[in-house]
């Protein structure tokens, strides 16, 4: 069991890289965003809290889109059959799958984030706090986002709505953001266990509503 | 024994079928005939317990239905691909063999693709291979994953007469060997003996 849970993580590893190309365009439209954002405030003076919630929102949106762009294809009628007659738990691979969309997207992001902050303006001495911040709050947005996108899949279209109700989940992840930057201008705090804990409380119930939504609404 | 007692089914407010009852012992094959849309599919969904019934229960050896019956027991291949287009035949037989936690020696491997595709690169992608071939690829699983019920959506479609003649084959020692399974199917193909069940 051990050695083809193994396998099964390899093989995920191996499906992720290949979408890579996608995650690369989803971050060079996060540039571009990112241009446009500058631009449309270079005559105003605002503190970095604008910068990182409009950082922020944009990840949560990459990380939503190609959340769903992963269940889409991962998660189609017949492989999602397949999952449910697998010994392993439905739960494990909507975890595993979580995971590896979330190394992806981190691995990118790192590599994109000094040409973002210079685009917006924000001072290369804050490169480091903000891969950390997004390294811990990301694992809880790809969480929320995968309950998300096992609705927005649903055979039901009428149900894809209710996805926006996920959406609330966003918020605390953003205030605890921001507020790193205001209170201790990003050294080392105890409110960087805010996202640690909120990932374990995510943990907690994501991959079960998930999988639990996966099952009902799309097989 | 799989039996089923008086099953019925909706989908919103369509009554797909009603009161069916059947009863499939280990070493028989049932095939389930029916036009279009009279529910092959999605009694077959039931049996593996992707769909919950209106009413009625489906009973394995004396235990109703559940998901850890349904995956310890049954392999079902339905009609869509399941495989993933963007890796190649020998990563997609690894990822799925591992999905279903199967260990296997490349000797049986290699002796499992030649019976069913003679010849065969590994190396190609799954997009790259036939309809016929992709239907192949995944009915191997049925060799190489051992689960005591076959359950199988319409496994001839597409497939020439020399890969149907392999398939029946493999259906004979599976039922040789006390299996049952449970087929949909359009096609008259069948030259082993079988229970029919008309919807």
């Amino acid at each position: 069991m051990i050695k083809n849970f193994l396998k099964l993580i390899k093989n995920e590893f191996l499906l992720m890289l290949r979408g890579s190309i996608f995650t690369i365009v989803l971050f060079s439209l996060l540039l571009i965003a990112s241009s446009i954002f500058s631009l449309a405030i270079r005559n105003i003076t605002y503190d970095i809290e604008i910068t990182i919630a409009f950082l922020w929102i944009i990840i949560f949106f990459i990380s939503l889109i190609k959340v769903e762009k992963v269940y889409a294809n991962d998660f189609s009628e017949a492989k999602l059959q397949q999952y449910i007659l697998s010994p392993f738990a439905l739960e494990i691979i909507v975890f595993i799958k979580n995971i590896m969309i979330y190394l992806n997207l981190i691995f990118v992001f790192i590599i994109f984030s000094p040409l973002i902050l210079i685009i917006l303006g924000v001072q290369l001495s804050y490169l480091i706090p903000i891969n950390l911040l997004l390294i811990l709050s990301l694992l809880s947005i790809i969480f929320i986002s995968s309950m998300t996108a096992s609705i927005t899949i649903s055979k039901n279209n009428k149900l894809s709505i209710t996805s926006v109700l996920t959406l609330p989940l966003f918020v605390p992840i953003l205030i605890f953001s921001m507020a790193l930057t205001e209170i201790v201008d990003f050294q080392i705090s105890k409110l960087y266990l805010f996202f640690i804990a909120y990932f374990l409380l995510n943990l907690a119930f994501s991959p079960l509503l998930t999988s639990f939504a996966l099952k009902r609404l799309s097989v | 024994m799989i039996e089923i007692r008086n099953l019925s089914f909706a989908r919103g407010n369509d009554l797909i079928f009603k009161n069916i009852s059947l009863e499939v012992k280990h070493g028989e094959m049932m095939v389930l005939k029916g036009a279009n849309g009279q529910g092959k599919t999605t009694l077959l969904s039931n049996i593996l317990n992707f769909l919950d019934p209106l009413e009625g229960e489906i009973i394995y050896d004396g235990r109703v239905i559940d998901n850890a019956i349904s995956s310890k027991y049954f392999l079902y291949i339905g009609e869509n691909n399941f495989a993933y287009d963007e890796l190649s035949l020998n990563d997609n037989i690894k990822y799925w063999l591992a999905v279903h936690n199967v260990n296997f020696s490349q000797e049986v491997r290699d002796k499992s693709i030649k019976f069913l595709f003679d010849e065969l690169n590994l190396n190609k992608k799954f997009y790259q291979l036939s309809y016929g071939q992709k239907k192949k690829l995944q009915l191997l699983l049925l060799m190489l994953v051992n689960k005591p019920v076959w359950i199988l959506d319409d496994p001839f479609n597409g497939l020439d007469n020399k890969t149907i003649e392999k398939i029946i084959i493999l259906l004979t020692k599976k039922l040789e060997n006390n299996g049952l399974i449970l087929i949909s199917s359009h096609q008259d193909v069948l030259t082993l003996e079988h229970k029919i069940f008309q919807l």
